[in-house]
C-alpha cells in the first residue's frame, strides 16, 4: 500500500493519560481567585493535556504578567472601587489564553474514553489560596 | 448468515437489544457458535453495551475463526480507542484498511482515532475521503460533526447536524447530535428538543437519555440567570458587563455602576455554585425511579 494516509502516525504520538479539567471551567477560579489561580490551574491542566513547552510557558508567563500588572495598577493609579474588578479582569485575561491554547487538545482528549474530572474542589481551593496570597502581597507588601 | 439462532441474534442487535442478543448467542449449537458471524455479533453486542475489553476479545476470536475481516477490525479499533489504547486502535484499523481501503466505517473510525490523538489534519483528510465516497451516509455526517467539534467550530458542527436531521429525520443519532451541538452553543431549547426526539426515536440508548437529562437540567428555572453565559459565551458577556459598569461611571452614575457591579459579582457566584447543585439534585431525582 503506497497510500500516505494509511501509514501509522499515532504510534509515536503521546496521548494524555490523566483525566483533564474542562478548560472552560477555569474561568471561575480565575475570576474569583485572580490571575495566579487561573494560570496555576491552567498550567497543571496543560501538563495533563500534554501541551508543548512553549504553550505551558506562555500560560505561566501570562499569569505572571497579569499578576504584576494587577499589583502595579492597584498599588499606584487605581481608585479603590476599581481594584477588585481589575483582579477579576486580570484573571479572565489569563483564562482567555488558557482556553485558547487548550480547547482543541481537551476536546481530542475526551474522545479516547476519558471523561473530564470536576474542577469544583481544586477550583475553590485555588481561588481561596491564591486569592489570599495575591491580596496579602499587594496589601501587605506593596501598600 | 446461516442458522435461525444467528438470524435471531442479528435481529435483536439491530433492534438495539444487545443483552438479549448475547443471551441468544449463548444458546447456539457448538457448530453455529464457531461461525465467524457469531463472533461478529457477539463483538457488536458488547460494543453496543460499551463493554470495550469484551468487544476486543470477541472480535479477535472472530479473526482467529474466520480470518481477516474489515468489520471486525473496525470493532476492535473503536473499542481500543474508547479504552485509550490509540496505538492498538490504529494498528487494527490499518489492518482493516489494508484489506478494504475504501471501507467507509474504517475510514471514519480511523479519523476518530486520529482526532483522539489530536492529529486533526490527518483526521480531516480521512473524513474528506469518506465524504467523497458517500456524502450523505449517516456515518459521514456523524464524523464531520465530530471533526468540527474537535476543531472548536461549534457553529459549523451544528450546521452539519441540521443537514443530518434533514437527510435522516427518523434517525435518533441525528437528533441527538443536533441536540448536543445546540447545547454546545448554549441554545437550550433546541438542545432539549433534539435530545427528546432522540430518546423518542430510540429509548434504548443510554447516551441519549443522559443527554436529555443534561438538556433538561439546562432548562431548569434555577438555571435561567446563567443562560447568558452559556448562550453568548463568557467573553461577550464579560465585555458587555465591563462596558456597562464603566459606561455608567463615565455617565456620572457611580451609584448605579456600583449596584450593577455587585449584581454582576453575585451573578458570577451564582453561576459557579448553583448549576452543580441543580445537576446533582435533578440526577438524584431521576435516578430514584
Amino acid at each position: 500500500m503506497t497510500d500516505e494516509l494509511f501509514t501509522p502516525t499515532i504510534k509515536d504520538a503521546k496521548v494524555p493519560t490523566r483525566p483533564p479539567w474542562n478548560p472552560d471551567s477555569i474561568i471561575y477560579p480565575a475570576f474569583f481567585g485572580g490571575p495566579l489561580a487561573g494560570s496555576v490551574l491552567g498550567f497543571l491542566n496543560g501538563r495533563k493535556l500534554l501541551l508543548s513547552r512553549s504553550h505551558l510557558l506562555l500560560i505561566a508567563g501570562t499569569g505572571t504578567v497579569a499578576f504584576a500588572a494587577r499589583a502595579a495598577l492597584t498599588a499606584t493609579v487605581l481608585p479603590s472601587y476599581a481594584r477588585s474588578i481589575v483582579a477579576a479582569i486580570a484573571g479572565v485575561v489569563v483564562w482567555l489564553v488558557v482556553a485558547a491554547l487548550q480547547r482543541k487538545a481537551f476536546r481530542a482528549a475526551i474522545q479516547n474514553g476519558r471523561d473530564a474530572v470536576s474542577l469544583v474542589g481544586p477550583g475553590i481551593a485555588a481561588s481561596i489560596g491564591f486569592g489570599v496570597l495575591e491580596f496579602a502581597f499587594i496589601y501587605g507588601v506593596l501598600l | 448468515m446461516s442458522g435461525i439462532g444467528l438470524k435471531r441474534a442479528q435481529a435483536l442487535l439491530m433492534a438495539d437489544r444487545p443483552q438479549e442478543a448475547l443471551r441468544e448467542l449463548a444458546t447456539l449449537s457448538a457448530e453455529e457458535a464457531m461461525h465467524p458471524g457469531a463472533f461478529y455479533l457477539r463483538a457488536a453486542a458488547f460494543s453496543q453495551l460499551d463493554q470495550h475489553a469484551e468487544t476486543v476479545t470477541a472480535a479477535r476470536q472472530g479473526l482467529e475463526a474466520g480470518g481477516p475481516d474489515p468489520d471486525l477490525f473496525q470493532l476492535i479499533g473503536d473499542a481500543e480507542r474508547q479504552q485509550g489504547h490509540l496505538e492498538a486502535a490504529e494498528q487494527a484499523l490499518l489492518s482493516g484498511l489494508s484489506l478494504a481501503p475504501n471501507h467507509l466505517g474504517l475510514l471514519c473510525s480511523y479519523a476518530a482515532a486520529c482526532m483522539a490523538a489530536n492529529q486533526l489534519g490527518k483526521a480531516a483528510k480521512l473524513v474528506e475521503r469518506a465524504a467523497a465516497q458517500a456524502p450523505t451516509a449517516a456515518a459521514v455526517y456523524a464524523i464531520r460533526i465530530q471533526l468540527a467539534y474537535t476543531r472548536g467550530e461549534d457553529r459549523k458542527a451544528q450546521e452539519i447536524a441540521r443537514e443530518f436531521v434533514a437527510e435522516y429525520p427518523e434517525s435518533a443519532a441525528a437528533h441527538a447530535l443536533l441536540g448536543g451541538t445546540s447545547a454546545n452553543r448554549g441554545q437550550v431549547r433546541e438542545a432539549d428538543a433534539g435530545a427528546r426526539q432522540a430518546v423518542a426515536a430510540d429509548p434504548t440508548v443510554g447516551d441519549y437519555a443522559e443527554l436529555a437529562l443534561e438538556t433538561r437540567i439546562a432548562r431548569h428555572p434555577l438555571m435561567t440567570p446563567v443562560r447568558p453565559f452559556i448562550r453568548f459565551g463568557p467573553i461577550k458577556t464579560w465585555i458587555a458587563a465591563i462596558a456597562i459598569i464603566y459606561g455608567l461611571r463615565m455617565l456620572k452614575m457611580p451609584m448605579l455602576a456600583g449596584v450593577f457591579a455587585i449584581g454582576w459579582f453575585l451573578l458570577c457566584v451564582y453561576s459557579w455554585v448553583v448549576p452543580p447543585l441543580v445537576r446533582r439534585w435533578m440526577k438524584r431525582r431521576y435516578r430514584a425511579f
